[in-house]
């Protein structure tokens, strides 16, 4: 298996070099002029590329002589690039923007720098329910998070439904909707509404049978819901919370609120692979995004919630991302979701998404 | 050197840059594809090397899968035949008239083509979608609970013929402009009627052409990708938006490496033996 998996990276190694070549083609042009050091991060495009420009590389890194250099991309492809440059003395990206399920992936494959705690201050302020064993924050960095809850139109539903368990509700018929890429999530969230535990899946497929059998409508991209919210089509849904901030703000009739068997978490974060090209910008990088100023800046923007417990929010912010004080936030087995990510797909593509 | 000769050398030089570009561009990819899809997958570790035709099995034996491709060949069948039944009379027509306004026409056609797939696309969801136009209308004209077209094969199947359509019309139209005119006056003198002049003398003529104009709108309708997605939703699964789900979602390169063939293959096959159906004398050159 060992030398099977050498082949493999060996093989796939050269096919991404060229695809790699092209994403570094700014590492080869020089730094600029003021810079010491760069530091190339792969990440997203649109809002969250933007808002790293304006609330860290500019504000932040610049003073430090780091120039921020961007590859946007897709997290696969960017996951995919990492794992195909395993074997490479030098990778092309200091820093790579992933989730925290595809971060686990890379850190269980031994992808990962595990960072010195005396290089990141800020890693003290890592809030409790972002630490996870060796893994979070100390090879993954949390860098914003949200919560999976309930959606609802204010405008037509009087008393919103609490519990996972009262979307069954047959009053709900037709009008429950939710985002078709999101089977994995759903189905741990289902999982712990019903089951009392994240991974427990035969709990939960029964109980999403029952729910698409109900009517459940589903959505390609996440945005789609805030017009079907807007037209009537969906009354309830079960999304990130952060989008029904991102919607209130854009005068979409949304309000969220968490769930009472408890929610799953999402955790945006940033990982450095053990190859990454400039160790000492990355983590330069790291403790960048973990400064107040930057937290607060994407929690303005984006709906998502700091890391830290030094970034206080105020004003519309804070109100709009409080969470109930004694809810429960349960972050994903990683582990097992990791090895059942395709059957669960799979069960959900055949099962939930099938006509 | 004789003039044969000097032709095929000329002949050579003038191919080789594109012969060079098309190895380099489209078969290496292939070949790498065709590997990958011969790896394992693995969920931790994606893609372990290997020579497998496990996800090939896979595909085959999956009565969900095999169904998604059905569903694929069905839109794309449908699409080509009424692109097909709607094209050749328009194109005819186009072909054959004096007006001066000709060129208009032809300008009218093309000027769908200047807007991308998914723009156009877009449109469709406004007019398809729950409150959308089609909606309103039916509900205020018939009264009816609102026609909910949006997510279903029908929406998928009019918005792959909305793209396709002006391909097939202006590869007919250059058919049908290059049958002489005076072939039918030979066949009016001779007491054909239009029908017959049209079945016995122009379609024949223009077989050929008929069959690669269906070729191109079928390859075209068989890789939909936007469209399926965007008007049939995340029920409605062609091999396109599948393709894209396994490598986006699962990450697994090796059984998208395997749709990415079947689809291919499925493509040429079919496409190879309309050919084959038709009589020899019919066939493009």
């Amino acid at each position: 298996m060992g030398k099977m998996n050498g082949v493999s990276v060996h093989l796939s190694r050269r096919t991404v070099l060229g695809g790699a070549a092209a994403l570094a083609a700014p590492a080869l042009l020089g730094r600029a002029a003021w810079a010491d050091e760069r530091c190339v991060v792969g990440t997203w495009g649109g809002d969250y590329a933007r808002l790293l420009r304006e609330n860290i590389d500019d504000p932040i890194l610049k003073k430090q002589g780091v120039e921020v250099v961007q590859t946007v991309a897709d997290e696969t492809p960017r996951v995919a690039q990492v794992f195909a440059q395993k074997a490479l003395p030098r990778g092309t990206l200091d820093i790579a923007c992933v989730g925290a399920p595809n971060g686990y992936r890379m850190a269980a494959a031994g992808l990962l720098e595990t960072l010195d705690e005396t290089k990141v201050p800020n890693l003290k302020h890592v809030i409790p329910v972002l630490h996870n064993g060796a893994f979070m924050p100390d090879q993954f960095v949390p860098h914003i998070y949200s919560v999976q809850g309930i959606a609802y139109n204010p405008k037509t539903v009087q008393t919103p439904p609490k519990s996972w368990t009262d979307l069954l509700d047959p009053k709900w018929k037709g009008k429950v909707g939710m985002l078709a890429t999101a089977g994995t999530w759903i189905m741990q969230g289902a999982a712990l509404a019903v089951g009392g535990n994240p991974d427990d899946f035969d709990k939960a497929k029964e109980y999403l049978l029952k729910l698409n059998a109900n009517g459940l409508r589903v959505y390609a991209e996440t945005d789609d819901m805030a017009p079907a919210f807007k037209s009537g089509e969906i009354e309830v849904g079960v999304v990130w919370l952060a989008r029904t901030v991102m919607w209130q703000n854009a005068d979409f009739p949304v309000a969220g609120l968490v769930p009472e068997e408890g929610a799953i978490i999402y955790i945006s974060g940033m990982v450095m692979p053990k190859n990454a090209p400039d160790k000492q910008a990355a983590y330069k990088y790291m403790n960048a995004l973990l400064e107040p100023s930057a937290q607060q800046g994407f929690a303005a923007h984006m709906g998502y919630i700091p890391t830290v417990n030094d970034a206080d929010l105020t004003g519309k912010t804070a109100q709009q991302l409080a969470l109930p004080e004694n809810a429960k936030l349960v972050q994903s087995d990683y582990a097992k979701v990791a090895a059942l990510t395709p059957e669960l797909n799979d069960w959900w593509l055949k099962n939930i998404l099938r006509k | 050197m004789n003039e044969a000769g000097r032709d095929r050398l000329a002949a050579t030089t003038l191919l080789a840059p594109a012969t060079v570009l098309a190895v380099l561009m489209l078969l290496a990819p292939l070949a790498l594809l065709a590997r990958y899809s011969l790896n394992k997958f693995d969920p931790t570790e994606l893609m372990i090397a290997a020579l497998t035709l496990q996800n090939y099995t896979r595909f085959f034996s999956d009565p969900y899968y095999l169904g998604v491709l059905v569903t694929t060949v069905r839109v794309t069948a449908i699409v080509t035949a009424a692109c097909l039944l709607i094209g050749v009379p328009m194109a005819w027509r186009l072909a054959r008239t004096q007006s001066r306004w000709k060129s208009a026409f032809v300008v009218a056609l093309i000027l769908p083509l200047f807007i991308g797939s998914v723009t156009r696309t877009a449109g469709w969801m406004i007019l398809f979608s729950r409150g959308g136009m089609i909606d309103i209308a039916s509900r205020a004209i018939l009264g009816v609970q609102g026609l909910d077209l949006m997510y279903t094969e029908t929406a998928v199947i009019l918005g792959i013929i909305s793209i396709n359509l002006p391909f097939t019309i202006l590869t007919l139209q250059s058919v049908f402009e290059g049958i002489d005119p005076r072939l039918e006056e030979a066949a009016a003198s001779m007491g054909a009627a239009p029908g017959a002049r049209f079945r016995r003398v122009i379609m024949p003529l223009a077989m050929p052409g008929v069959l690669i104009a269906g070729a191109l709108c079928f390859i075209l309708s068989m890789n939909a990708f936007a469209t399926p997605l965007l008007l049939g939703g995340p029920r409605f699964q062609m091999m396109g938006p599948l393709l894209y789900w396994e490598f986006s979602n699962n990450n697994n390169w090796p059984f998208a490496g395997v749709l990415a063939f079947v689809l291919m293959g499925t493509t040429l096959g079919l496409t190879a033996l309309a050919n084959v159906a038709v009589p020899r004398r019919y066939r493009p050159a």
